[in-house]
């Protein structure tokens, strides 16, 4: 007997078949992600936040094994925070992004995930670093990353322009990652987003609905 | 020699390569037990695959003539292209002879039908019940490529290897005092057929919803249901 | 102590000293003896006042039923319990490993464990094995801060969410929650819901089947209601198919059946050693 077609629900890892992207402006970032969590055709989390927080003023976007990049967040969060109580400084985006990138590159034949690390520090203001699949680590102002973004670098591409300020980079990013949502069969739900700036990060939630509204009202 | 290493091969989201399988169980069990002058069979009306039921009103009995049923469980879409094929060649030999076939005809044209397809095989396990040409009750078991084996009783179908037992003991006074060996009335082996499909339901998956029990005897063929397990 | 009987004492942890020699009868085509697997549905909810889990009751190894009544919801703490699908040895152990370390947790801060702590343990147990530990948990608590669903699946992911499922029959019973859930339930309405999303795995996946548990956790009470439900009850066979005495057969002279009563039959196999002096002592 053979439960093969058991919709993936048992053998299948869970992976955040995702859409996530970051914007640098000038004083602070941009993050947005999609809520969609699933484990083959299975949904299993239609309200997931992956911008997942390392510091009050770091965060990361997880793609790929929802068990692998939880680890490794978890992992480098406690870390971050060890460093804080021991220094009293807050901690640089960059050494962030770098020990992500170490756990990510030393360990790249057993893990699945693509991770972006963006936040603000007094030292270099807001930045975007990327770690795609292999461990390599890459500043960027602009970055997209999940099975989603292919389906938007040329939007991406043809609508980013340098020196947007806040309110344009979130509309940017709402845009694409609603893009990404409409294309992508394992990215959906809500846009979330975050600005992370010196006051630390205000959140925001995009219903993708014609409306805007969390339920089409006559529907 | 420097062995290459071949570089990691990383697991991608997305499109993954599935097999062809042209087979698919959907499970069901089926009761057969002959006696002097009637014969009994029984099968539940659960359809399902892997961990999902297709429906739980799946009649699984097939009535070939006045004097034959055939009981098929397995593949259900090779259960309904036998079934068919074995009406039409049923059909046209009632054409060619001017008479319905015996139960004994039947049941070896059933083990040639399914011999043919010896290497793509009907995926199904069939019981064949009905009285002989001497109104004898008779039960038919085969194996899928059409080994054809005479009994008075047989279980088939997802909880065979369950029921079976049931029936050696029961029916066949297996394992007991053989000067006992019981002579089965036709109440009797109604009601060990229901027992034992209500007792099948409470360990197979694949077996339950109700079981249709079909009573051949020379006046004709009664059928009456009764209820199993839902879960 | 005697060492002749207590030579195979394991080590603590896993023994992985058969994987060799297993993965070679596996390529030799030996068939990997199975595992009782509850295909399972289990569920929890946040009402207004705390939790409520849910499980079905029934175990199997492969299309055979193994356990018609066994039981999914594990007790964890006083404040936090734990539902289990996948394989049953698994959910067991895991679930008995952690309430352990949640317990000496306890002793050792002097206060009520929150169940974002458990979380922690749970995911961090089953990340480290990979996903080679098949539980599939639903856990839920209440604690100081509030009320607490928590998913967490075999390769160590998690997810807080406010109505969760899991196992083969988590379709079936999540339909029911995503039509009829809402926020600040009252007790008897979630124990209802929860009731309807495990009768639904129970009748329509047949990984799942017989009764429904429930276990209500508030902020400082719990009812685990072992079989809350009889959602089947055992099909009743008209037969009688007790064995008269003499049923079977005697093969052979009677004569050679001998009845040997205990003491005497202890004799013969451990000589004049009485049955205290076996006992294992100090």
């Amino acid at each position: 007997m053979d439960f093969s077609q058991d919709y993936g629900i048992h053998d299948n890892a869970v992976s955040t078949g995702t859409t996530i992207m970051a914007v640098e402006f000038d004083g602070g970032v941009v993050i947005g992600a999609d809520s969609r969590t699933s484990t083959g055709l299975f949904v299993a989390n239609r309200v997931t936040d992956k911008l997942t927080r390392i510091t009050d003023k770091i965060y990361c976007c997880r793609s790929g094994s929802a068990a692998d990049t939880q680890a490794i967040a978890d992992i480098v969060a406690y870390s971050l925070n060890y460093h804080e109580n021991q220094t009293g400084q807050d901690p640089l985006v960059a050494e962030a992004a770098s020990e992500f990138r170490n756990y990510c590159y030393n360990y790249r034949d057993s893990l699945l995930a693509g991770i972006i690390v963006a936040g603000w520090d007094k030292r270099n203001g807001g930045q975007v670093y990327s770690i795609p699949l292999g461990g390599m680590l890459k500043r960027e102002s602009v970055t997209i990353g999940g099975s989603g973004s292919s389906y938007i670098y040329g939007y991406v591409r043809e609508a980013y322009r340098p020196q947007m300020n806040k309110e344009d980079c979130v509309a940017f990013v709402v845009k694409a990652v609603k893009h990404a949502i409409y294309h992508d069969g394992s990215s959906g739900g809500v846009v979330r987003i975050g600005i992370i700036t010196e006051d630390g990060i205000e959140r925001r939630v995009f219903f993708n609905t014609e409306s805007g509204n969390p339920v089409e009202i006559g529907n | 020699m420097h062995k290459i290493q071949s570089f990691p091969e990383y697991q991608v989201p997305g499109a993954q390569h599935q097999d062809f399988s042209p087979y698919e169980s959907n499970g069901g069990s089926i009761v057969a037990i002959a006696g002097e002058d009637y014969v009994v069979i029984a099968a539940d009306t659960r359809l399902s695959s892997g961990y999902t039921i297709h429906t739980r009103k799946q009649n699984k009995l097939f009535q070939l003539s006045e004097k034959t049923v055939l009981g098929s469980t397995g593949c259900w879409c090779d259960t309904l292209a036998l079934t068919s094929l074995v009406n039409a060649r049923m059909q046209m030999y009632e054409h060619l002879h001017l008479k319905t076939m015996s139960t004994e005809a039947v049941a070896q044209m059933l083990s040639i039908l399914m011999y043919n397809r010896r290497f793509f095989p009907y995926y199904v396990s069939n019981v064949l019940a009905g009285l002989d040409s001497e109104g004898k009750g008779v039960v038919y078991s085969y194996d899928p490529i059409g080994h054809c084996e005479r009994t008075t009783y047989r279980a088939g179908g997802s909880a065979g290897t369950l029921l079976q037992p049931v029936l050696d003991n029961q029916i066949g006074g297996k394992d007991r005092d053989v000067k006992n060996k019981p002579k089965v009335p036709l109440e009797k082996a109604k009601e060990v057929a229901k027992d034992a499909f209500i007792s099948a339901a409470e360990r197979d998956i694949y077996t339950g919803d109700s079981v249709i029990l079909k009573v051949i005897t020379k006046d004709g063929i009664t059928e009456e249901e009764v209820q199993l397990r839902k879960d | 102590m005697n060492m002749e009987l207590v030579r195979n004492v394991p080590k603590g942890g896993f023994n992985f000293d058969n994987c060799k020699r297993n993965e070679m009868l596996l390529s030799s085509g030996f068939q990997h003896p199975k595992t009782v697997k509850t295909g399972t549905t289990i569920a929890g909810i946040i009402f207004k006042d705390g939790v409520i889990l849910g499980a079905d009751t029934r175990a199997t190894e492969g299309p055979i039923v193994s356990d018609k009544n066994c039981s999914k919801i594990h007790y964890l703490a006083k404040n936090m319990y734990c539902c289990g699908a996948g394989t049953a040895a698994d959910t067991e152990m895991t679930t008995d490993l952690i309430a352990s370390q949640l317990e000496m947790h306890r002793l050792n801060t002097g206060r009520q464990v929150p169940v974002v702590a458990a979380n922690t343990l749970l995911k961090q147990f089953l990340f480290r094995y990979q996903g080679h530990i098949s539980a599939a948990l639903v856990l839920g608590g209440v604690d100081k801060t509030g009320s607490y669903i928590y998913c967490i699946h075999p390769h160590g992911s998690t997810d807080k969410l406010p109505y969760a499922t899991m196992g083969s029959g988590s379709l079936a019973a999540m339909s029911v929650f995503e039509s009829r859930w809402k926020p600040d339930m009252t007790e008897e309405e979630g124990k209802l819901l929860v009731r309807d999303a495990i009768a639904a795995g129970v009748f329509n996946d047949l990984g799942s089947g017989s009764n429904i548990d429930l276990c209500v956790i508030r902020k400082d009470s719990v009812d685990y209601l072992r079989n809350y439900e009889l959602a089947n009850l055992k099909g009743k066979r008209h037969g009688d198919y007790r064995f008269k005495p003499g049923t079977t057969e005697l093969v052979g002279k009677e004569e050679i059946i001998e009845v040997v009563p205990f003491e005497a039959f202890h004799k013969k196999l451990y000589g004049d050693e009485t049955a205290e002096a076996m006992e294992v002592g100090a």
